[in-house]
């Protein structure tokens, strides 16, 4: 399985997507937006905003770099701390 | 000699002075100690706020921190750096953010503040979510602090 989290307004967006989803051959960050595309587009559009980041077990990666089963799927908004 | 690295992120709030006698005390070749505190501001959009909320990715903001404490590191010599940043619901007027650094000369110390502080501004997973009036919005990011960074990036 992998975990998905979604941060700052993204969050507001993400409402009742499932937390986790099943790990499949060659996902990517990019396979699962496009995933969520059907049933959350106005989510997926969000998450097509080019500052959007994505990190894999807490580290910033890649959009086409593969998910292994077990990973933590972070979407990220630009920050506003300080 | 390495340096003393001290991050928190956390919900209560901190004592100015008790972090600057840490730093201060921290060895006797201390001769300069830059802190700077954040504060919420009242105004938003040009109108008042009621309060703050600060939600942050638990894990991935303490890495992203010492990471960018360790680049602070090598570019200065330093003795001593605190960062503190403040999560859940602030008021205005309360401190938010607490950079300080100790150093054997002043240069290094205002500096690596300075780089701290835009560097934690634009990499830290920290996001802010306005309420005013009842009405509750994520605040949006800004171009000037994406510049401030960069600038320390052309200076390289």
């Amino acid at each position: 399985m992998i975990k998905l989290l979604f941060f700052g307004r993204l969050g507001d967006f993400a409402g009742d997507v499932a937390p986790q989803i099943e790990a499949t051959e060659g996902l990517t960050p990019a396979l699962v937006r496009e995933s969520l595309a059907a049933d959350y587009p106005a989510l997926a559009a969000e998450l097509s905003q080019p500052q959007v980041l994505v990190s894999l077990d807490q580290r910033i990666a890649r959009w086409d770099q593969v998910i292994s089963d077990g990973a933590e799927l972070a979407f990220l908004p630009p920050v506003t701390g300080g | 000699m390495s340096t003393n690295i001290d991050i928190r992120i956390q919900d209560a709030d901190f004592d100015l002075a008790a972090e600057y006698q840490q730093l201060r005390k921290l060895t006797s070749a201390v001769g300069a100690v830059v802190t700077f505190c954040g504060l919420v501001r009242d105004l938003e959009k040009q109108s008042v706020i009621n309060s703050l909320s600060l939600q942050h990715y638990p894990g991935m903001t303490e890495a992203l921190l010492q990471d960018i404490v360790d680049q602070a590191e090598a570019r200065w010599q330093l003795i001593g750096v605190t960062l503190i940043h403040r999560v859940g619901q602030l008021l205005p007027s309360d401190q938010i953010v607490f950079v300080g650094v100790a150093s054997q000369h002043r240069q290094d110390a205002f500096e690596a503040a300075q780089f701290l502080m835009d560097y934690l501004k634009t990499k830290a997973t920290f996001w802010k979510k306005v309420d005013q009036d009842g009405q509750q919005y994520w605040v949006e990011n800004k171009d000037s602090d994406q510049l401030a960074t960069d600038r320390w990036q052309r200076d390289e």
